[in-house]
């Protein structure tokens, strides 16, 4: 099983965002959000990644996703739509899935497909590497890097999420 | 909105494009154009009624999807060339997705649907910051990239924002969706020259800014936001009425105030580069423009506009508000053709 195991997280990845993106209602909507960001982890962890996957369990699921659902759960409606209690959010459902599966008939098919650039059978699109990363874990180096020289990167990035808290506030200030 | 966060709020759209702007490294390009969306969102929804509300959404999403485009195009060029620096594009995807992307926050067509709509749902200091500050950062990035964009792309785009800009403009009596016109208009006309002479287009951006910046404040003086309204100027503010007639000349394009400096150098560039029928079509098209600015000259400065007596009467009372930097704006926008052998130093 564990050679498989990025295989059948990326398929549980892609149907979960199938999942939500065909539009439940938010509480259902955001236990499928858990379930994807918790399989989009265990790919990265998978990959080598450890601590920024569990970075994404810590603050994303954590944090993020648990105010989602104590705010949607305070402003849920009566009926909520579940996927099979809605023909339009079914329906979106189906077609999703089916879309991701005719694109993996597509590759499967000719072992060889061109979007943008020639993949050349599963090896390629399963893991696309550029280079070999050397004795340096990446995503350490990359975690190193953003504190040494890509000060700018973190002033933007903590701007931004400062101006998002504050966009947000004065947007649902409403009076 | 409390003046703190009305001054954080401001700072960010200000420092979003800055960043744009000087960014070489296409991700940051990308973080300036995201934190620039998000921090106008309250700027947009200054008055909290359904309609900025509507507008404020619309707004979002067509550049929540543009900046979707440029990211997913920056990625292939990434794929592509290796690196991540601003340059020229080699691949003609990424290329054509680019422009796009930015032609969409432009609001060049046939992405323009989104102007007139928001730019009617906010008010009109807000919609002055849209048509004005928003234009810079997607141009300088299509500035950068110009020697690789796909000239038939942009020109049919040029070309057709021009007639859509002219004919939509034309049976409109909200100021606020004239103006969106206008820009729509401008902006093809700043597309068209992209590709020739990019200089150009930036000394377009210029004077369309300082035309319109000075439109803008003369309407929100007296609080116009319909034609009709407009048509009392003469009695509300009397120096404004030939004021307003200059400014929409010079939008029109009209030969001796500024906004004819860069029709002329546009079309100027474009039969240097052996190109007859689309300046023509170009200069045909920007009379449909010229109609309806005339027609506001017309029921502001040129007529008594039919109006109830008791709007033929009032009260002349010194003005409060302030018009910070309106008459340099007014002196600007018509007065600068005499200054155009001065664009040698351009080059």
């Amino acid at each position: 099983m564990m050679t498989y195991i990025v295989s059948i997280l990326s398929i549980v990845f892609v149907v979960s965002f199938a999942g939500f993106s065909s539009k439940p209602s938010p509480i259902y909507g955001g236990l499928v959000l858990i379930v994807s960001g918790g399989v989009g982890c265990g790919i990265v962890l998978s990959f080598g990644g450890s601590f920024l996957g569990l970075m994404v369990f810590l603050i994303y699921l954590g944090g993020m996703l648990v105010v989602f659902g104590y705010t949607t759960a305070m402003a849920t409606e009566q009926y909520p739509e579940v996927w099979l209690s809605n023909k339009a959010v079914l329906g979106a459902f189906i077609v999703g899935l089916l879309s991701e599966l005719l694109a993996v008939c597509y590759i499967l098919k000719d072992d060889e497909a061109e979007v943008v650039f020639k993949f050349n059978g599963m090896g390629d699109w399963v893991i696309y590497d550029t280079g070999d990363s050397g004795f340096f874990s990446e995503e350490a180096m990359g975690i190193a890097a953003l504190y040494s020289y890509g000060t700018w990167l973190v002033i933007v990035t903590g701007w931004s999420l400062l101006i998002g808290v504050l966009v947000i506030m004065e947007v649902t200030r409403g009076n | 909105m409390n003046p703190a966060i009305l001054i954080t709020i401001m700072s960010t759209v200000v420092l979003g494009t800055m960043i744009v702007l000087f960014s070489s490294h296409w991700f940051m390009i990308w973080v300036g154009f995201e934190m620039n969306m998000l921090a106008i969102i309250p700027i947009l929804m200054k008055k909290y009624n359904p309609r900025a509300m509507e507008a404020s959404t619309k707004y979002f999403l067509t550049q929540a999807t543009a900046s979707m485009l440029l990211m997913l195009s920056i990625i292939i060029n990434l794929l592509c060339s290796g690196h991540w620096t601003v340059s020229t594009i080699p691949n003609p995807v990424a290329s054509t997705m680019i422009t796009i992307a930015l032609t969409m926050k432009l609001g060049l067509s046939p992405f323009h649907f989104w102007v007139p709509e928001v730019t009617q749902g906010i008010s009109l200091s807000s919609g002055m910051i849209l048509l004005t500050w928003q234009k810079i950062a997607p141009l300088s990035i299509l500035y950068q990239i110009s020697p690789s964009v796909n000239s038939n792309l942009l020109l049919m785009m040029a070309i057709t924002s021009m007639l859509v800009g002219g004919w939509g403009g034309l049976n409109q009596t909200q100021l606020r969706k004239i103006l969106a016109y206008s820009s729509i208009t401008h902006m093809g006309w700043m597309a068209a020259i992209m590709v020739y002479n990019p200089t150009l287009a930036i000394l377009n951006l210029t004077i369309y800014i300082m035309m319109t910046l000075g439109t803008f404040m003369l309407f929100m003086h007296s609080s116009s936001t319909t034609t009709l309204s407009l048509s009392y100027t003469w009695n509300k503010f009397p120096l404004m009425a030939p004021l307003i007639l200059m400014l929409m000349l010079s939008l029109g394009g009209l030969p001796p105030l500024s906004g004819f400096i860069p029709k002329w150098m546009i079309i100027q560039e474009l039969t240097k580069n052996d190109m007859i029928i689309m300046p023509t079509l170009m200069a045909i098209t920007a009379l449909l423009n010229l109609y309806f600015y005339t027609r506001l000259t017309y029921t502001t400065a040129l007529t008594m506009f039919p109006a109830t007596n008791n709007m033929k009467m009032k009260w002349q009372f010194k003005t409060t508000k302030k018009t910070t930097l309106l008459a340099p704006l007014i002196v600007t926008s018509t007065m600068l053709l005499p200054l155009t052998p001065m664009l040698a130093a351009l080059d």
